[in-house]
């Protein structure tokens, strides 16, 4: 099955999409989270989800609490501020314009 | 304040490091097992899914690295590892560590240990209550004056006035004689220290007639009241009368620049001269009302001395009040030495600095090829100079703590050597300042010395050096030149305090061979007082001193005489006069002479030579002619065209008739002030001549070969058999003056002549370093030479040629720079002109000897080069 690498600096809207719909999850549940919406296409180099986590930890644009999965396994839980919540407007439209340009450039005769 | 935010948060998160990590650690593990766990449930062999797992999850140590960049603690740990990675090669090269540690320590302690003499005297405030405020008279001051003063001005909130004398205390054991300050209620006031017993004399109190109290120093309640803490309100015997004791003063407190153990009203201690206006024998210290500048306090002063002249034109007429800061006036004399010794220990500090920085880049260029493939393995230019400073700034903190144990020992040192005038070194120890300013000029040191050689160290291209000869690249070149340039500069910095240290030591030479005007040698010297409430009359004083002599010469192997001040001793009464048949002078414009009174054989006893006219004899006695001799100094000032024998004189402001004395000899100049301090003209005078009761004091001076105890014991029982109550104190050798007198000068001369040793010995490691280094990347150049036949001589010249070189610039700059820096401790010099050539001359062919000798061992080394190993490697 060929998987194709995400679009440069997309991670964090991702992660901040997938946070926005599903409320609170952990660092395997987001990447698999996003590996099943996209259907298989979209593949996270998975490990590098944790610094990026980090990063928006200090941005707080999420926050992290410790939980238990239904495994009964101590797991971190990740969660949108409404801080992240604007970024991920801002994201979505930054996003959006690069792509609505590129449509436009490609479809262009 | 984002920023402050910023860094509390990295700082405790810092702290909290662990804990990230554990918590990161598990997250990725769990992420890693539920994956696994996928894997397994799809059907995979456990290795394979643990495999694909971690294929999938990407480099863990890498995503750690990143999550920590993320909170930005990755300068923490490049400075852990660089910091771990330092040590274990200082470790691997104790040789390297020890000689730059060393190097280090020398500078670093020598400049602390200076420096904690600077910061307990120039620095350290006074121990008075705001001492920025206080000011002192440069002229003594009588006490109608001081009220005056103090009524009249408005620029001062406070003042007071103090003289210090000697008065028996016959409380204890033996009758002493103790020290004691005579003031004014002002005085202890103005310094505004608080008494740790009772209180001190009020105002009401210090008035004509006022009852006898005493404030007693710590250091007498002490030794003479037992440390008793009820010792306010004893009775104590003091110069014939019965004092009170109202108050004690804590231990951290002394008058600033007088000794005195105890403190009572003027008007108790000496009520015939607190009432008279032209006795000025108060030494006053005054406090600024706040706002007031120093030059309005002086014109103010100036306007006061106008009417005081006005008012009093006999007594006054000469005013010229003059204000110092105290701080100043206090280590005025001390402070230019003090500089001076600090910019030579900043010298010491300079040239380890430059053997520190030329160590660094001789290893730095040795190591070029393992920073070659370092940064040809991806470190940054950045990285590789902040781990090359991180060794050195390791170095510099090793050798700043190793320093702070030398200043500690060279603290003490400096302590059991300073002069009497440095006395405040008594307050010197290691303050945070001082801490402080070791461990900024140990990380300075390791930072600007590091730079160059890591600088050096990070040039060069990588392909160039990665080839075989990369030892002689570009680097290794810069290298040399920056060591050459270093050396050079030690050697001018080491010939410039060697110029300052020779120059001390030729002054220090000729102020010991300097003749004092007698014979210093086997003899003894002690100080009397008559007390003036029992020996009221010059016939009873005269009688006393008249047996005591008798007695003390009775005694077999001594000769004794005696004398109003000694040489040497730090006392001397100036009196004015006028000469006879000389047009009259203005009243106040009359010359001053020392005057000292003598008696029984003074100069034959002292060995100061008769030069005109005849001594005093027995018969110069009382009711006889008055007669006077006079120093050769006083023939040159005001006889230089006469025999001043037959001369007559009479001090000045006599009533008539005039008590005329007639000139009868000429004696040898005597160093009375110190040995580096002009002569003054002298009148000597006897004893039962005198007609001053309050000279009742004398010193004795005792020739004698047996200079022990014993001696002295039995010259106070001599003393005590006359009268058993009165004093014996200042019991010195002649020998001990003289030592005191050259104190200072000896003081200056050591630590500058131990400075420049010091310097001199860093300066040839530090040639001797490079030459060593220079030869060994040359041995197979070297090699070639003898093999195509160069002589042991060729190889010598080649080799020392090259350091010669060095030598002779290094000490042309050198003496550029003493002939522009030694003008600056002209004061600290006697008879010894800063540029003296001599001395010059002398350091400079020293220096090169050194360093050519310090060039000779690696050349040797050159000599012995082995020709087939040179053809060999080629």
């Amino acid at each position: 099955m060929h998987r194709d690498e995400i679009p440069a600096g997309t991670l964090y809207l991702l992660i901040l999409k997938t946070l926005a719909r599903s409320g609170e999850l952990h660092g395997y549940e987001i990447a698999n989270s996003i590996q099943r919406i996209s259907e298989d296409v979209l593949q996270v180099e998975e490990g590098s989800l944790y610094p990026a986590l980090q990063r928006m930890l200090i941005k707080r644009w999420v926050t992290a609490k410790w939980g238990t999965t239904a495994g009964n396994r101590r797991a971190r839980y990740y969660q949108l501020t409404a801080a992240g919540r604007k970024q991920l407007a801002v994201e979505m439209s930054q996003f959006e314009r690069v792509i609505g340009a590129v449509t436009r450039v490609i479809e262009a005769v | 304040m984002n920023w402050l935010r910023e860094i509390a948060r990295r700082l405790g998160m810092l702290v909290h490091r662990r804990q990230f990590d554990a918590d990161l650690e598990e997250e990725m593990q769990l992420h890693l097992e539920l994956r696994q766990q996928e894997h397994l449930e799809s059907g995979m062999t456990a290795d394979s899914a643990r495999a694909a797992a971690r294929r999938q999850f990407g480099n863990v140590t890498s995503l750690r690295e990143k999550s920590h960049v993320a909170w930005g603690w990755e300068w923490f740990e490049n400075l852990l590892q660089d910091m771990s990675y330092g040590l274990r090669m200082l470790r691997k090269n104790p040789g390297f560590t020890s000689v730059a540690v060393l190097t280090l320590a020398l500078g670093i302690g020598a400049n602390t240990a200076i420096f904690s003499v600077i910061n307990g005297v120039l620095l350290n405030p006074l121990p008075y209550k705001n001492p920025q405020q206080l000011v002192v008279m440069r002229e003594n001051d009588s006490l109608p004056n001081v009220m005056d003063i103090q009524r009249q001005a408005r620029a001062f909130s406070e003042g007071g006035g103090i003289n210090v004398q000697r008065m028996d205390y016959t409380g204890g054991t033996e009758p002493v004689q103790v020290r004691t300050g005579l003031v004014d209620a002002g005085f202890l006031e103005t310094l505004g220290v608080q008494p740790m017993l009772g209180r001190i004399i009020s105002l009401v109190e210090d008035t004509k007639g006022g009852p006898r109290l005493a404030v007693a120093s710590y250091s007498f309640w002490q030794n003479f009241l037992g440390s008793d803490p009820h010792a306010v309100g004893k009775a104590i015997p003091l110069g014939g009368n019965t004092y009170t004791v109202i108050g004690v003063m804590p231990a951290s407190f002394a008058p600033p620049a007088e000794h005195a153990d105890l403190f009572v009203s003027i008007w108790a201690g000496d009520p015939g001269a607190a009432a008279q206006r032209d006795v000025h024998f108060m030494h006053t210290y005054w406090r600024l009302q706040i706002g007031v500048a120093l030059a309005q306090a002086q014109a103010e002063m100036a306007a006061i001395d106008h009417r005081l002249a006005e008012q009093y034109p006999a007594e006054e007429k000469e005013r010229k009040t003059q204000l110092v800061p105290l701080q100043e006036w206090l280590i005025g004399d001390v402070r230019s030495a003090l500089l001076v010794l600090f910019g030579a220990v900043g010298l010491v500090l300079l040239i380890a600095c430059a053997n520190f920085a030329s160590l660094l880049m001789a290893r730095e260029v040795a190591r070029h090829q393992e920073l070659v493939i370092r940064s040809a393995l991806g470190a940054g230019r950045g990285r590789l100079i902040r781990k090359t400073l991180t060794e050195s700034a390791l170095l510099s903190v090793l050798g700043g703590a190793a320093g702070l144990l030398l200043a500690q020992w060279g603290t003490r040192m400096l302590l059991a050597l300073r002069p009497e005038n440095l006395a405040r070194l008594s307050g010197i120890h290691m303050d945070t300042r001082v801490l402080l300013f070791a461990l900024l000029i140990s990380v300075l040191t390791g930072v600007v010395f590091g730079m160059a050689p890591a600088w050096v160290a990070a040039r060069g291209g990588v392909a160039e050096a990665l080839n075989e000869n990369g030892r002689r690249t570009t680097a290794s070149a810069m290298g040399q030149r920056v060591r050459k340039i270093l050396v050079t500069s030690e050697l001018a910095l080491a010939l410039v305090l060697l110029v300052g240290a020779g120059l001390l030591i030729k002054g220090f030479s000729r102020l010991r061979s300097t003749n004092p005007g007698f014979n210093p040698a086997n003899l003894m010297t002690m100080y009397l007082q008559l007390p003036p409430t029992r020996y009221r009359e010059i016939p009873k004083q005269t009688q006393f001193r008249r047996e005591l002599l008798a007695r003390l010469n009775s005694l077999p192997g001594l000769q004794a005489a005696m004398v109003t001040d000694i040489p040497l001793g730090g006392n001397y009464v100036g009196h004015a006069f006028v000469i006879d048949g000389r047009p009259p002078v203005a009243v106040g414009g009359e010359p001053d002479v020392q005057t000292l009174s003598v008696m029984g054989d003074y100069f034959r006893v002292m060995q100061i030579p008769l030069r005109a006219g005849r001594d005093f004899t027995s018969l110069d006695r009382e009711n006889q002619p008055l007669v006077a001799i006079v120093n050769e100094q006083m023939v040159r000032q005001f006889f230089p065209h006469e025999n001043p024998i037959g001369a007559r004189i009479h001090w000045a402001r006599e009533t008539e008739p005039f008590q005329w004395m007639t000139i009868i000899g000429v004696v040898g100049d005597v160093k009375h002030s110190g040995l580096d301090q002009p002569v003054d003209p002298a009148v000597y005078t006897t004893f039962p001549q005198s007609d001053e009761i309050w000279r009742s004091f004398m010193t004795l001076a005792i020739r004698t070969r047996d200079m022990s105890p014993g001696l002295v014991e039995e010259a106070k029982k001599q003393v005590w058999s006359l009268d058993s109550r009165i004093p014996v104190s200042d019991v010195n050798t002649m020998d001990q003056l003289m030592a005191v007198s050259l104190a200072q000068q000896r003081f200056n001369m050591l630590l500058l002549g131990l400075f420049a040793a010091l310097a001199l010995v860093l300066a040839a490691v530090g040639i001797y370093g490079m030459m060593a280094y220079r030869v060994s990347q040359r041995m197979h150049e070297i090699g070639i030479h003898i093999a195509l036949g160069a002589q042991r001589r060729d190889v010598l010249r080649l080799v020392l040629g090259d350091g010669a070189k060095l030598a002779f610039l290094g000490i042309a700059i050198g003496i550029a720079g003493a002939i522009a820096l030694t003008r600056l401790m002209t004061s600290l010099l006697f008879e010894v002109k800063p540029t003296d050539p001599e001395t010059f001359a002398v350091v400079a062919i020293v220096l090169a000897i050194v360093a050519l000798a310090a060039c000779y061992v690696p050349a040797r080394r050159a000599v012995r080069a082995d020709p087939m190993v040179a053809l060999r490697y080629e």
